[in-house]
Formats: C-alpha cells, structure tokens, sequence
C-alpha cells in the first residue's frame, strides 16, 4: 500500500468579512489510519470539514485527496470521498432504500447487489423499506453512513458521528470504523467531542484551537519504546509510609489516598514490588498512570470553550 | 423520482384531471341551448388550468432547490462527484418535464371529456375571432397554438420561481414573491400602460400574456409589438433568470 497521504491540507485558511477563521492549516492523513480532529466548540473543526468537503470555499491555500486538488478538480477529489457532515439528512418522505438508490445513482458503478449488501453492514435490513420519517435518530446515522460508504471511499469524512447513538451503537461504529480502516484501508477521518471514544479509536489525533493547529499526537504508543520510558507508577498498600521506607527511597515517592506513587521504569516497577512483598507490606494494586487524552487536550487547549 | 413520490405531486394531478371534469358537467347540465361546443369548452377550461398548473408547477420549482437547503440534503447532494451546475441543471429539466407533463394531461382531458359531452364539431362558428391570425383555420391549430402560448409562460414564470428559490434558499419566499408578480403582473402592467412610455415594451408582464396575439390583440396598448418581439423579450429575461440561478448557486457557500 503506498504512503502517498490520502488528503492534504496546505495553508488552508478562511476568511469571513475581515475575521480569519483559519489560520494556515496544514495536516495530512494517511491511508488505513483513524484520525480525530479535535477542538473546543467553535474552533473550526465544521468549517475545516466543510471546506475538505467542498461546501465553503478557501479564502487560502488547499485541500488535496486522493491527489486531486478540492479546488481546482473538484469531482475527482469528491468522488472518493464518503461523508456525514452534522447530522445525516436523507429525504424523509421515501424510503431509507430510496434515498440509497437516490444517492447511488450520482456515483458510477453502485448496484443493486452493493446496496443491498451496505444495507446489510450497517444492520438496516429490517427497516429499510420503511419511510426514513419513522426512523429513529440511530437509524438514521446508520442510514447516513450507509450513503457514505456506497462508493467505496478512500476517505471517510465524519463530523460528530456518535451524536445521539446509545452506547451499542457508539460501539458499534467504533468497531466498524477501525473495521474499514483496517480491512480496506479507508482513511477516516473524525471529528468529535468525545475525547474518551477518540482514545478507543483513533490511531492520531489532530488539536486545532481558533483556527489554528495547535498540536498532532499519536495515540497508539508502540510497544518497543514502552519498557524504556519513564512512566508514573500508582502503588495502593497498607501501609504507605513503611512501604516507602522499604524501598529506600528508591525515586521520589509522593503519598497518595491509599499509597504512594513514583515515577519508574517496567523493570524498577518489578523490583520494587518484590522488595514490598518481601518486607511484608500487602500491595493490592500496581497502575500505570496514562495520562488520559481529556488531561492532554485540556492542557493543550487551556481548557476555553468557546473560541 | 423525489417529485412523483410525493403525495402532492398525485394530488396536484387528480386536481387537473377532476376540474375540467366538474367544468364539462357543469356545462352540460347549466347550458339550455346546446350550441356549446367542444371547443369553447375546452378553451374556457384550459384557461382556468393553465392558472392552477402555473401554481403547482411554481410550488414545486421553489421546493426543489430551496427545500433542500431546509431540509439540509443540499450537503449530501453537494458531496458527489457532480458539479453544482449539472446539479441545477438537472433540477431544472425535472421541473420542465413536470410542467409538460401537467400541460399535456390537461390538453388531453379537456379535449376528451369535452368531446363526450359534446360531440366533436369540426368548424365551430365563434371561436376564432376575425382579427385572429389563425382566422379561417382548424381549431387545432388554434388550441395547440393556445397550448404553446400559455407553456412559454409558464416556462419563463417557473424559471423566474427557480431563480427565487436558488437565491433566497426559502421555498414559502419563492413561491410567494412568483405568485404574487404572477396575479399583479396584470395590474402592472396596466398601470405602466397608462404612463404610454415606449419602455414598458421591454417590461416582463405584459409579454406573458403570449395569448392575446391569437385573438389579434397586443399585450401593450399603444405600442404595437409583434409575436417575435415578445418571444425575444421572454427569452432575454428567461437567460437573466437562468445566469442568476447559476452564479447563486455554483459560487455560494453553504453553512446552514
């Protein structure tokens, strides 16, 4: 599979009436990866989607997919794009297999056997030929994630797509994103609120704030780079004060309700427990604190609302 | 598929097949002398249809091109691989099939139940006036030419409902503003009239009424204008129309 990115945002910037919206964004997305775009509200995560999508023009710069420029080959770049930009609206007065036909018939190649067989993976087959004004909210995000992958798209372009889905739907989709991403190597690209489902899904994650990137992390750590890092280590014991002398002031211990916590290394994590239980002091927990993605992006965004 | 898949669109239909139906019955049971004929029959409600089919057909030119704004399936539509000009293309050519589609049923009905109920007259005496161009000829000549007359119109008065819609992305103002032109464009064009200045010629109004050359009138008084002129006219505006529609559409943003 080839690394080229599947869409690259150059200098991308917008302009409304003398206010820049978006300053010079520039990211990139490669293929088979599940990239979440964070930010608080207001900081243009729509308006970055829209502009990707062809709904608002660029003030500046560009957007590029699949190697067609949004602004100059619009169809080609669209044509292998799939996506829910809010929430999905589909015609309610037909039904869900109508508006999938609807949609079908502007893309080349779509089917009736394709059709039937995305109804299929998003689980509609029940209801598909009732009419979409009876469906519920979840049935309608399977609705509109059907028409999104009708085409087969090298991108996937979803701006809050767990809105109003219980959780065996979040869950659902979730798997099915990483599903896609994995399987077929669809590029995905989501923007959310919900920084514990990015955490589950997202292979990276971009923070944009007023406008303007701030960082790009990578969520999934390898495992090779693990034994040798530093990480902050929770001991839950008995006696916390005791267990601290045992280990001889190994690292800088600090009392925490129920223990102590140090910063150490896997193997240092090993030993030290071994000298605890040897010392007689009962350890009935060891946690490796991650620092959880809501702490990084608050910290990262300074925890404002509204841009 | 959208149009023919909603209720209205069937309702509309029946309306324009069950009223000229009323209207025949009605003749046939009010008139006494039975020197009624086909014909005028047909004529008097044709007339009365065409009004109803330039209401129906302006409803649905508004909903197509704002109702999805409102309804927010402009973005799915958007996100294909179609440029925004076959999009509204497409959309325009939906609303002219519509049109004919109505024209041509209402041609068919009036004349059907026309002649069941009242026979077939091959020469009617009073329908073609003297002054009339066509004097002397069929009466098919006359009603078709009638039925290409009033489907300009309403070509260039849905075009006009298109444009609104397109701009304004509101279909309750779109239809609003057409309806409203389209009723007062008489009075308009009457009280433009009265100035006797030589530029009401190139005014809308008066030339939507294509019909009053079939009975040897002019659409405006005093200044004579021929049946070319008035088609040139309605097909400047129609291209104005059209190029606003497309300029709207194609380079606007949408953030709803």
């Amino acid at each position: 599979m080839s690394q080229a990115p599947v869409v690259s945002l150059q200098n991308v910037s917008k302009r409304i009436g003398g206010r820049t919206i978006i300053d010079r964004l520039t990211l990139e997305v490669n293929p088979g990866e599940v990239f979440g775009f964070l930010g608080p509200n207001g900081s243009g995560k729509t308006t970055t989607i829209r502009m990707m999508v062809g709904l608002i023009t660029m003030s500046g710069g560009d957007i590029t997919i699949a190697g067609h420029s949004v602004k100059s080959a619009f169809p080609q770049a669209i044509a292998r794009v799939g996506a829910i930009v809010e929430n999905p609206e589909m015609y309610k007065y037909l039904t869900g297999y109508q508006n999938l036909i609807h949609f079908g018939r502007m893309n080349p190649g779509i089917d009736k056997a394709r059709i039937d067989e995305v109804v299929a993976l998003v689980g509609l087959q029940d209801r598909i030929h009732d009419k979409v004004k009876k469906y519920s909210l979840g049935m309608r995000q399977r609705l509109g994630v059907a028409q999104a992958i009708l085409h087969r798209p090298a991108l996937l372009i979803l701006d809050e797509p767990t809105n109003g889905l219980d959780p065996a739907g979040i869950r659902e989709l979730r798997d099915y994103l990483r599903k896609l991403s994995r399987e077929e190597g669809t590029a995905v690209f989501v923007s959310s609120h919900l920084l514990s489902e990015m955490e589950l899904m997202c292979d990276r994650v971009a923070i944009i704030q007023k406008g303007e990137l701030i960082d790009i992390r990578s969520l999934r750590t390898e495992s090779a780079g693990v034994s040798a890092a530093m990480e902050e280590v929770l001991f839950e014991v008995d006696r916390p004060s005791e267990a601290v002398t045992a280990l001889e002031g190994r690292g800088s211990a600090r009392f925490v309700d129920g223990g102590f916590s140090v910063t150490a290394d896997r193997e240092t994590i090993a030993d030290m427990n071994a000298r605890l239980v040897a010392a007689g002091i009962r350890v009935y927990g060891i946690r490796v604190k991650i620092k959880s993605l809501e702490d990084q992006f608050l910290e990262v965004t300074g925890g404002e609302t509204i841009g | 598929m959208k149009i023919y898949r909603r209720i209205s669109t069937w309702i509309m239909l029946g309306i324009t097949v069950v009223i000229p139906l009323l209207f025949t019955i009605a003749f046939v049971l009010l008139t006494e002398d039975n020197n009624a004929n086909n014909w005028e029959a047909m004529m008097l409600e044709s007339q009365v249809l065409f009004l109803l089919i330039t209401i129906f057909a302006v409803v649905k030119s508004s909903e197509t091109v704002a109702g999805e704004f409102s309804r927010g399936t402009i973005k799915l539509l958007l996100i294909r691989p179609w440029s925004r000009s076959a999009i509204l293309l497409s959309k325009f050519i939906s609303i002219i099939l519509f049109a004919l589609l109505f024209t041509v049923v209402s041609f068919a009905v009036t004349w059907l139940a026309n002649v069941v109920a009242f026979g077939y007259t091959a020469n009617p005496a009073n329908l073609i006036s003297d002054q009339s161009p066509l004097a002397g000829g069929s009466p098919w000549a006359y009603a078709l030419r009638y039925y290409l007359d009033e489907f300009i119109t309403l070509v260039v008065v849905v075009t006009f409902g298109f444009m609104l819609s397109a701009a304004f992305r509101s279909s309750g103002l779109a239809i609003g503003l057409s309806l409203f032109l389209l009723f007062s464009g008489t009075m308009i064009s009457g009280l433009l009239s009265l100035t006797d200045k030589a530029w009401v010629k190139y005014v809308l109004f008066p030339h939507l009424g294509l019909s009053t050359y079939l009975n040897g009138g002019t659409p405006v008084p005093n200044h004579p204008t021929t049946y070319a002129f008035s088609l040139g006219v309605l097909a400047v505006y129609f291209v104005i129309f059209n190029v606003i529609s497309w300029t709207v559409f194609t380079k606007r943003d949408v953030s709803a």
